[in-house]
């Protein structure tokens, strides 16, 4: 009983700071999605509008557009990170020249805030001054011109945010990669596996749990993203990456939208929280059923 | 007594008094700020080179006079808007200053976010300093003022937005003989389109076949920033006739042609194709330029003409650590449509954009007597010509005089006189308190016609319906 108490109160301030800095942010949210509020409106008061929002959401073409092309964000983006982080984690498993070296730079991205990654690929993409199209024109005789080009605006915010976050992938997976128990590995090398088979059937399984919770960081990473697009694309051209995040920071701050950027956003909230149960039902539940 | 004596007696008189005027001005400050020991100034402002010189020379002298610490956070435009506007709207009072752009003063008057400078000044004349005078600022000054004719922000810009052309390729004997035998014509700074047009065809070719990075025009024409709506509701559009973003105020805010409104007119449609075809011959970076790329493009020797905002003619101008267009940088009034100039000279219209912002004391603001100081203490006479001249701005009448601003003039190709004669036929943006909301609602179209997704026409069409739309949402259309 004491134990508890103590618990308890150890909790507390977590779970305070939590309640004022998580919960009732969301309550507030919530509350105002049900509200018609612009203040730049005739009538700048909140006028509790039922589901009205929320009605609307489900019929703008302008959000599906966006919800759509945020899918197909999110999912290269956290597939490529995945791939490339775990192929890097592997080749930081073992030594080679100047280890120390690559793994820091390696990391140096995570480090940046992304408006300035954003205004780095920026810098780096701007046609005839950039380093990107020149070299892309030299090499390949490519016309790159993210500006004109949707397909090339899509991909390149994708291979930025790949550059962005594939050292969090990297550094979760080696943790993940150095913890395993080597027995395994050497009872498997024994009975004559290849690697294929111990990376399907010993290193897979048992790395499954770091690679689910790595790819449920990034989901939601990649689902809120707004810095770094706002700065390299600004939603454009047209609304090829106009991703849910930016769409929302648009109706919500330039366009005072607050009420319908609210339900946007409870959508959005819920969204993910369904991709995530999907995940894990799909990954992690059979499994533990399995066992 | 001989008239050199006079002169030098004349001299000796006016320096004794000016030093024992500037005296008093700082005995002023110094004793104006004792109350105010410790206080932190908070301002928030948009990176732009009158902005820049607040923060690096008046803000440091404001200090130094007073006592009082000024810190001003220069960021991008949109971040300033975001961050002033969630201050206000909040109440947390971060910002004792805030940059009102010319565009947004009657969205913030609407909603009640700025002192009364006029009235605050008058109920406290301890605050009043004597080197202000409200007297002293040009016209521009009247665009921040409320239905009572106070003062609601300081002016610290204004410019207008203007043709800028090299005079060293319009000049070049070898470019004159051919531009003459493709077209017939002497080469000099368009008034028309056609003549646009055909300069920035002829250039972007020339360019082409000498194998250089040089293009015939600038454009603003990013895809996914607002931009290129202003470039073309602002500068391009007005041009053509088409006034106040193509909506009729005095007609219940109609925008579509059918309700009696003009932003999908056919001179609107024609303006914007005409405008598309700009965009196309220029620089391929012309799609991912805002206001502060176009004056880059310009600097960098990139385009032999274009419409770039006046706060970027000083140092494209004169900075050659910045540009490589030094000393052949030539203004002009940019090209207009018959009838236009008639409108603009009678009030009705106007050929293009008179940009500007003041500083406002927000109402939130923790500090605001210590706030009034400072907003006086940039609205002097005595620090406007220093100011003017790192920075084309200008806000007071008796800038003009001022002998390195008349050598900046000289310098800009005669910018000053054209901001000083003919600032009147140029407008700030129309008097909505809706700007940004409106913007917002229908840039995504434009984003859409500018990559080609919807055809000019369909679009412009689209933008006027949805413009009702949120101007019925909104509640200003009835």
């Amino acid at each position: 009983m004491h134990s508890t108490k103590l618990g308890w109160l150890l909790l507390a301030p977590t779970l305070l700071v939590l309640f004022f800095f998580g919960v009732l942010p969301f309550i507030y949210v919530l509350y105002v999605s049900f509200h018609q509020w612009n203040p730049f409106a005739v009538n700048p008061d909140m006028v509790f509008n039922w589901a009205e929002n929320y009605r609307r959401v489900v019929f703008d073409a302008q959000f599906l557009a966006s919800l759509g092309v945020t899918a197909a964000f999110v999912f290269f983006a956290v597939i490529s990170e995945l791939i490339l982080g775990y192929m890097l984690a592997q080749a930081f498993m073992k030594d080679f020249p100047g280890k120390a070296i690559f793994r820091t730079i390696h990391t140096l991205p995570l480090i940046m805030a992304p408006i300035i990654v954003g205004s780095i690929w920026k810098l780096m993409t701007t046609p005839s001054i950039g380093i990107l199209p020149n070299l892309l024109d030299n090499w390949f005789g490519y016309d790159l011109n993210i500006g004109q080009s949707a397909i090339a605006a899509f991909v390149t915010t994708v291979i930025m945010d790949i550059w962005h976050w594939t050292p969090l992938v990297t550094l979760t997976l080696i943790a993940a990669l150095v913890s395993l128990p080597p027995d395994p590995f050497e009872q498997a090398q024994i009975d004559g596996a290849n690697k294929r088979q111990i990376f399907w059937h010993i290193t897979l399984p048992m790395i499954r749990p770091a690679i689910l919770a790595t790819v449920f960081i990034r989901l939601m990473d990649a689902l809120r993203t707004v810095d770094e697009v706002l700065m390299l694309t600004g939603g454009g051209p047209g609304s090829a990456t106009r991703y849910v995040g930016v769409h929302i920071f648009k109706e919500v701050f330039p366009r005072t939208n607050y009420g319908y950027g609210s339900a946007i956003s409870v959508v959005v909230l819920y969204l993910t929280i369904v991709a995530c149960w999907l995940l894990y039902v799909g990954l992690i539940a059979p499994r533990n059923k399995k066992a | 007594m001989s008239f050199a004596v006079r002169l030098g007696v004349s001299a000796l008189a006016l320096s004794v008094a000016a030093g024992s005027a500037f005296a008093q001005d700082d005995e002023f400050w110094a004793k104006a700020g004792e109350q105010f020991q410790g206080v932190t100034l908070r301002g928030v402002t948009e990176a732009t080179p009158p902005s820049n010189y607040i923060s690096d020379v008046l803000a440091p002298e404001f200090e130094e006079k007073t006592g009082i610490r000024v810190e001003i956070e220069t960021t991008s435009w949109d971040q300033m808007y975001d961050k002033a506007i969630k201050d206000m709207e909040a109440g947390t009072g971060i910002y004792d200053m805030v940059y009102i752009e010319q565009d947004i003063v009657y969205a913030y008057l609407a909603r009640d976010f700025l002192v009364n400078v006029t009235q605050a000044l008058e109920e406290n004349p301890d605050l009043k300093a004597p080197s202000f005078d409200e007297a002293d600022f040009t016209t521009f000054a009247d665009y921040f003022r409320g239905d009572d004719g106070d003062l609601y922000g300081i002016p610290m810009e204004a410019f207008i937005k203007i043709y800028l052309y090299r005079t060293d390729l319009f000049s070049d004997p070898e470019v004159q003989a051919a531009y003459k035998e493709k077209t017939g014509k002497d080469l000099a700074p368009a008034t028309t389109h056609e003549d646009y047009q055909a300069i920035a065809e002829f250039f972007t070719q020339w360019g082409e076949d000498h194998d250089m990075d040089l293009w015939g025009t600038t454009a603003q024409a990013h895809t996914g920033h607002p931009a290129s709506w202003y470039e073309y509701v602002e500068s391009v559009a007005p041009t053509f006739g088409v006034y106040g973003w193509g909506i009729d105020p005095d007609n219940n805010y109609a925008a579509t042609v059918e309700n009696g409104g003009a932003m999908n007119s056919d001179a609107a449609k024609a303006a914007l194709k005409w405008w598309l075809h700009m965009r196309d011959i220029a620089p391929p970076e012309s799609v991912q330029s805002t206001w502060t790329e176009v004056a880059t493009t310009f600097a960098a020797g990139r385009a032999a003409q274009g419409l770039v905002y006046g706060e970027n003619a000083a140092w494209i101008a004169s900075d050659d650590t910045k540009s490589r267009v030094v000393g052949n940088v030539g203004v002009a009034l940019p090209p207009l449509q018959d009838g236009v100039m008639e409108a603009a000279e009678s009030g009705e219209g106007y050929i293009g954009y008179y940009d500007g912002g003041a500083f406002g004391l927000p109402v939130t603001s923790k500090n605001r007597d210590a706030a009034l100081l400072f907003l006086q203490y940039i609205g002097q006479e005595s620090v406007q010509p220093g100011w003017a001249v790192a920075a084309p701005r200008i806000t007071h009448t008796a800038t003009y005089d001022d002998a390195g601003v008349q050598d900046m003039n000289t310098e800009l190709g005669g910018y000053y006189d054209m901001l000083k004669d003919q600032g009147r036929l140029f407008a700030g943006a129309p008097a909505y308190p809706f700007h940004a909301q409106l913007r917002e609602a229908v840039a995504p179209i434009f984003y859409e016609i500018l990559t080609g997704s919807i055809e000019p026409d369909a679009g412009l069409d689209q933008m006027a319906e949805k413009a009702e739309q949120e101007l019925t949402d909104l509640g200003y259309r009835q």
